[in-house]
């Protein structure tokens, strides 16, 4: 190819368009992508290295800060491999409270990442109404953790604090708000616009077999009519109690990923007023002694979680000390971000770099750990 | 659908790995002489395990070893395999498996970088988080933080308090 009518361009990490601090080298002819590769490392801070060097107990604070949209998953995952390699028993009224929360953080994120998937296509009303409905499950989560985004409330053994019965009314009114108000204008303004269609509908597809391949999993393979769920394929917390089907679609385009975006919050809704009814009483937190001296023995464990974009794991090794001897994270989004750019993104139209980007979830702190 | 017995025994019988452990439920870890591990990974993924997660890398310093640890989940079993491997830690030096999985390339490079392990085969193993960095990888157990930040930088005093370390 003649290379005067070929362009590099540095696409952010100043950039409306990607998806935080993270950039995309890409050539292109015309206004077509010809060749990409991922600019990471922006946001690098060695967060696997700082877990090495603090106690247990110390990093509940540090993993919310890996992912901004889904702290909770990471807590979640943190203490689920605490737990694993220790063989401790969580009550079952935490089980049940951690998947309320986590199903709160599901719903939270979505909204969200419907706003920035919005705005990448210059529907900006839905973001801004996406960041309001969004602010109305963090005042919930503020009443129930005491903070708005990072709430170090899901930690080894349990939970921080029991819930009040006037707070899950609060939730149940909440949701019964997005379902009846909040969704069906959602549903008017991005879902029934033709303009929205027409960017999304056939863009940034993956098929299954690639997705398969590079190891993509939550929405990228349910929009390509595959069920797959840790929540049913490996329960954990209390999902083994509830009922709840997997939205799939059957293109793998970015209009499927995002419809199934907004099905999981209907699902998630349906598993928060399962969950809130069959409550069990009990403890929320398993005694495990000073928290400043939490001991697990010699061991390690992989664990596994959904997030609302798939896979999220931890590896996490204890030589018997007072601090992680090693945590590797898997965020879910790892696989597309590096491999899937350079491989998926050439022949995307300029304009539909962001349509890609975003619709796939790709959150940069997931692989600058 | 295997259960994990039914699994270990297909790896007992195929595999000759060098210990054998179910975890927990839907978790089964296995140790493998470095030799039979990309040949292991091949064999596993034609048996349903198409799924690489990830794959770590630990350093046991006292030990002299690397530990490699490939983790395999298969969508039909609902297990999830934890393949592991140690590799001498000087000079560090092991196989690639981007031909069984082509994204493999990346978590080995990300590997590369923390830890300096070399895997033959994959071309493409330039710095991809850090820049310009002339020091010993990060992640590695014989790299001190603190030391690296009193060689690299000043500290500063604050409100006329001079640093103490």
């Amino acid at each position: 190819m003649d290379k005067s009518t070929q362009t590099e361009i540095f696409f952010g990490p100043n950039h409306p368009g990607v998806p935080g601090n993270y950039g995309i080298i890409y050539e292109f002819e015309g206004d077509t992508v010809t060749s990409a590769k991922a600019n990471a490392g922006h946001l690098h801070r060695g967060f696997e290295k700082l877990m090495e060097e603090r106690l247990w107990i110390k990093n509940t604070a540090l993993v919310p800060r890996i992912c901004v949209e889904e702290p909770d998953i990471n807590e979640m995952v943190y203490a689920m491999g605490f737990e694993a390699i220790g063989e401790i028993e969580v009550p079952r009224r935490a089980d049940y409270i951690r998947s309320i929360i986590l199903e709160l953080a599901r719903i939270q994120g979505h909204i969200f990442s419907i706003g920035g998937n919005a705005a990448g296509i210059g529907q900006y009303t839905v973001m801004h109404w996406g960041t309001l409905t969004r602010d109305y499950i963090l005042d919930i989560f503020e009443e129930i953790t005491g903070a708005r985004v990072y709430h170090i409330y899901i930690r080894p053994g349990g939970v921080r604090q029991d819930i009040e019965d006037e707070t899950f009314d609060k939730i149940l009114d909440l949701m019964d708000e997005l379902e009846n108000e909040r969704f069906p204008d959602l549903e008017k303004t991005l879902f029934e616009n033709p303009n929205a269609q027409k960017r999304w509908q056939g863009k940034a597809v993956i098929t299954k077999e690639e997705a398969v391949e590079m190891g993509a999993t939550g929405p990228v393979l349910r929009a390509n009519g595959v069920p797959h769920d840790l929540r049913k394929m490996m329960p954990y917390a209390a999902y083994d109690d509830v009922e709840f089907e997997v939205p799939t679609y059957e293109n793998g385009d970015a209009w499927d990923r995002i419809k199934i975006a907004r099905d999981d919050m209907l699902q998630s809704i349906k598993i928060i007023r399962q969950l809130i009814q069959n409550i069990p009483d009990g403890p929320v937190q398993t005694d495990l002694g000073n928290g400043l001296k939490y001991k697990i023995p010699k061991g390690d464990a992989y664990v596994k979680i959904e997030s609302k974009r798939g896979e999220y794991g931890y590896y996490m090794v204890s030589d018997g000390g007072l601090k992680p001897y090693r945590v590797h994270v898997r965020g879910a989004s790892t696989p597309l971000g590096l491999y899937g750019v350079r491989e998926f993104l050439p022949g995307t139209r300029i304009a539909d770099v962001p349509v890609w980007a975003k619709s796939l979830g790709i959150c940069p702190p997931e692989f600058d750990r | 659908m295997r259960n994990e017995k039914e699994l270990l025994e297909l790896i007992n019988v195929h595999l000759e790995p060098q210990a054998v452990e179910i975890k927990r439920e839907q978790n089964v870890s296995v140790e493998l002489a470095p030799k039979n591990l990309i040949q292991a990974l091949s064999f596993l993924k034609s048996h349903s395990y198409q799924h690489l997660s990830t794959i770590s890398c630990v350093d046991w310093l006292e030990e002299g070893a690397f530990e490699l640890v490939y983790h395999l989940f298969s969508y039909d079993d609902y297990i999830n395999i934890s393949l592991k491997t140690r590799i001498k830690r000087e000079p560090g030096i092991f196989q690639t498996a981007k031909e069984i999985w082509p994204v493999a390339e990346f978590y080995e490079r990300d590997i590369h970088e923390f830890f300096g392990v070399e895997f033959k085969g994959n071309d493409n193993l330039e710095e991809m988080i850090l820049e310009n960095w002339q020091h010993l990888p990060p992640m590695r157990k014989d790299f001190d933080t603190r030391e690296f930040v009193n060689d690299q930088y000043e500290w500063r005093d604050y409100n006329g308090q001079k640093h103490t370390d």
